[in-house]
């Protein structure tokens, strides 16, 4: 079909990844939102504006709020059709108790997994899951939208699109595909070590664009590749799910086996048991890590078969010095509080594993790298943006000679993903700062507010694009550029005055959270209104034939 | 034990010099520094070696700094920037490169 | 002045995806895609199976074969825009994908009984 394997690598490349590009253009901006997830959090609720916290005491503090925990009704509702007769309303019997800290988050995120009565598979779990001041215990108010790791982190992975998880399935397509359009850049890119450096911004809009393409592809193509890649092996059980069907009796036959090895019960007993004071475990874990020379914080406490007598508590260090997430896990009884294992060292394979997914979910306390990590994932933008410049660019005029609207449909959908993602992002902050707090349901609204505003950007592209048809630029560009940049300003001014924590108060006070989400806006606007600047004399050009150097040239004199 | 903070400092500084060097060490690229027609093959051998040992120092840096999986993870990562702040600067402002390796040494 | 780099890679439009057969273009993204995922599919659960039959833990063995078969999809999926004859793609893929898959289940039988 094709001649030779440089034009098949070519056509792959140019084909899948214009299709595709538009769901990773999506991926990698809020993936790169998403390492400061919990940053955003803080911006968007301004109660939770506290200091991060070591992990609360679990008798006196988390307990309780366990006890407290009842799936709502989203939970609930995604057990349709899996449950013999109506839904339950309680669950009784709890199979787990989750409690995490990170050293960002100054709240403490629990989960309970409860046993569903008459489920149609044993192993049903429903879940509810909360966030609490561990100063207190007190949940934080369900209606407040945890913006960055709510919204943000998850649309990167799923798009949102739950229904049998389609959407996490199209970005794990869109990531082989990345992974694939890597490569084939790599077979097209001939001059791949000259050109190295190279940006030629003085020339045509399709030459500057594919340097632009080039150069940000080939830099970060160690951080392009292994994010893709770490992303699928992160997902792998859900693309592959063999142990879960195929291989499902082996898997059962190492639970049992496992259980047996490691003394921790995999079944309950059904005999009803109180626990023991879990703060002294987490005290003897602690201890023991210091031991080993590893003294660490608790990252994660575990409780498995809640109430019974096989009840066991799992306590792991927190994995803030190194890429692995988490580790060293320590198990105790939890009716007597009597140490029952003690995680062995990791094998080679295990290592690898925690490795390559720890680098993408980024659990270590290193912000020079979360800071890096956000330029890679910027890079990765640009080089997907740049690359729908190129392929309109190279076919405008074909296109619009031939009456076709081919181009014309791809940079509306560029536009719509560039800058209209971005109009959407500023859309939603600002309607977190200006809904009041008390709003029920603001979560709800603010997502409303996101998915219209992406919608109107996109209409607007495609009411804007005629100009493709006489070849010229699509002035939707430059018109969302200067929206961002309004929103972003907006944005900024809405915090200060919504909670009086302006730049001037968190720079003093060295809270970074808010301070660094308020810079990144004011960053955002400026480099928008740049680009609006610089689109505006480009069109000029364009229009009166000068080149654009010229024109600004001619308006520097000019004053 | 040396701060971190100056540990990577010094890791981006020498990311910087070392993509700085290799640039300068391609004809296209001293001609838009210098102004000059290409360097002769021992100065352009001279660059690329120096470039060499400035990225190679930027690791060391980065693995005194931190445990080593984050260290390649950092360095990595400062490898992409720098090089992305030399392409940026060889576009804006070629000249401010004349620094890294001036003519006279050059004419020797 | 676009460079011969440019143009002569990525395709032009009078090689658009209208100009190339659309059935054998579907044949070709229907064996990358699927015949891909069969492949991949039967490798991870021979890997699986195989090296826990072997003593490695069961879930180092899972974590390995998807680490593996990740990396595997891609070579399978860049091969079958690169070869000659689509067919041989889909024969390697559809019947390795089913020897593996088979291999699988007969190493869970042995080490169930």
């Amino acid at each position: 079909m094709f001649q030779n394997f440089r034009l098949s690598m070519a056509w792959l490349h140019t084909w899948f990844g214009l299709v595709l590009g538009f769901v990773l253009m999506v991926v990698f901006f809020f993936g790169s939102l998403s390492v400061f997830d919990r940053e955003i959090d803080r911006w968007a609720i301004p109660s939770s504006r506290f200091a991060p916290q070591p992990m609360p005491s679990f008798d006196t503090i988390l307990k309780p709020a366990f006890e407290r925990m009842q799936p709502d009704k989203d939970a609930i509702a995604l057990l349709d059709g899996r449950v013999d007769g109506p839904l339950p309303e309680r669950f009784e019997v709890v199979r787990s108790w989750g409690a995490y800290t990170t050293h960002r988050d100054p709240v403490v995120s629990v989960f309970a997994g409860f046993e569903v009565p008459r489920a149609k598979d044993p192993d049903e779990t429903v879940f509810a899951s909360h966030a609490l001041d561990p100063r207190t215990g007190a949940v934080l108010p369900q209606g407040q939208l945890r913006v960055g790791s709510e919204f943000f982190y998850p649309l990167h992975y799923s798009l949102h699109l739950k229904w049998k998880d389609l959407g996490t399935w199209i970005v794990g397509f869109s990531a082989l595909m990345m992974l694939a359009a890597l490569i084939s850049g790599v077979v097209m890119h001939r001059k791949i070590f000259r050109e190295f450096f190279t940006f030629r911004r003085h020339k045509t809009v399709q030459r500057s664009a594919l340097d632009l393409h080039n150069l940000t592809g080939v830099v970060a193509l160690p951080f392009h590749f292994f994010f893709a890649f770490t992303g699928l092996v992160i997902f792998a059980g859900i693309y592959f799910p063999v142990a879960h069907t195929q291989l499902h009796e082996l898997h059962e036959l190492h639970e049992r086996v496992e259980a047996r090895e490691t003394g921790l019960p995999h079944e309950r007993a059904g005999v009803a048991a109180p626990m023991a004071s879990v703060d002294a475990m987490v005290a003897q874990a602690q201890r023991r890590w210091q031991a080993k020379g590893m003294a660490g914080d608790v990252g994660f406490v575990y409780v498995s078969h809640v109430g019974d007598a096989n009840a066991y508590v799992s306590v792991y260090r927190a994995g803030t010095d190194r890429v692995a997430l988490t580790g060293e896990g320590i198990h105790f009884k939890a009716t007597t509080g009597e140490l029952l294992r003690e995680d062995p060292p990791r094998s080679a394979v295990d290592s690898v594993n925690e490795f390559l997914t720890g680098l993408h979910l980024q659990h270590f306390r290193h912000w020079l790298l979360r800071w890096l990590y956000v330029l890679g994932g910027l890079l990765g933008c640009v080089c997907i943006a740049t690359g729908f410049l190129f392929f309109v660019e190279k076919r405008k005029q074909q296109h619009a000679k031939a009456g076709s609207a081919g181009s014309r449909v791809v940079d509306a959908l560029a536009v719509t993903t560039v800058t209209g993602m971005l109009v959407a992002t500023m859309a939603m902050l600002v309607a977190n700062r200006l809904l009041p707090e008390s709003l029920a349901d603001k979560g709800d609204w603010e997502r409303t507010v996101f998915w219209s505003a992406w919608g109107l950007a996109m209409l607007h592209a495609f009411a804007r694009g005629g100009a493709l048809a006489r070849a010229r630029m699509n002035p939707a560009w430059r018109e969302q550029c200067g929206l961002i940049a309004a929103g972003a300003v907006t944005a900024v001014v809405a915090n200060a005055v919504t909670t009086g924590d302006h730049l001037g108060r968190t720079l003093a006070a060295g809270y970074w959270p808010v301070a660094g989400v308020d810079l990144s806006l004011l960053a955002t606007a400026a480099v928008a209104i740049l680009a609006a600047g610089r689109l505006g004399r480009r069109a000029k050009a364009t229009a009166t034939g000068q080149s654009p150097a010229v024109l600004a040239a001619a308006e520097a004199r000019h004053g | 034990m040396v701060e971190p903070t100056w540990l990577l400092t010094g890791a981006a500084v020498n990311a910087v010099l070392g993509f700085g060097w290799l640039a300068l060490a391609m004809d296209t690229h001293w001609e838009q520094v210098h102004g000059d027609a290409a360097p002769p093959p021992s100065l352009a051998r001279a660059l690329r070696v120096a470039g060499a040992l400035a990225l190679a120092a930027s690791l060391g840096l980065c693995l005194g700094a931190d445990h080593p999986t984050m260290a390649v993870l950092v360095w990595l990562m400062l490898l992409a920037g720098g090089a992305v702040a030399i392409a940026a600067t060889l576009s804006w402002r070629p000249r401010w490169l004349r620094a890294l390796w001036p003519r006279r040494v050059a004419a020797q | 002045m676009p460079s011969a780099a440019m143009t002569d890679l990525a395709p032009t439009p009078s090689r658009a995806p209208g100009r190339l057969p659309p059935l054998a273009l579907l044949s070709r993204i229907g064996a990358a895609v699927l015949g891909g995922y069969a492949f991949c599919w039967g490798f991870i659960a021979v890997v699986h199976a195989g090296l826990y039959g072997l003593g490695m833990p069961f879930h180092d063995a899972e974590h390995l074969a998807a680490i593996l078969g990740v990396l595997l999809y891609l070579v399978a999926f860049l091969w079958t825009f690169a070869a000659r004859r689509v067919g041989l793609c889909w024969a390697v893929l559809l019947v390795g994908g089913g020897l593996m898959t088979g291999a699988a289940a007969l190493i869970q039988r042995a080490l169930l009984a």
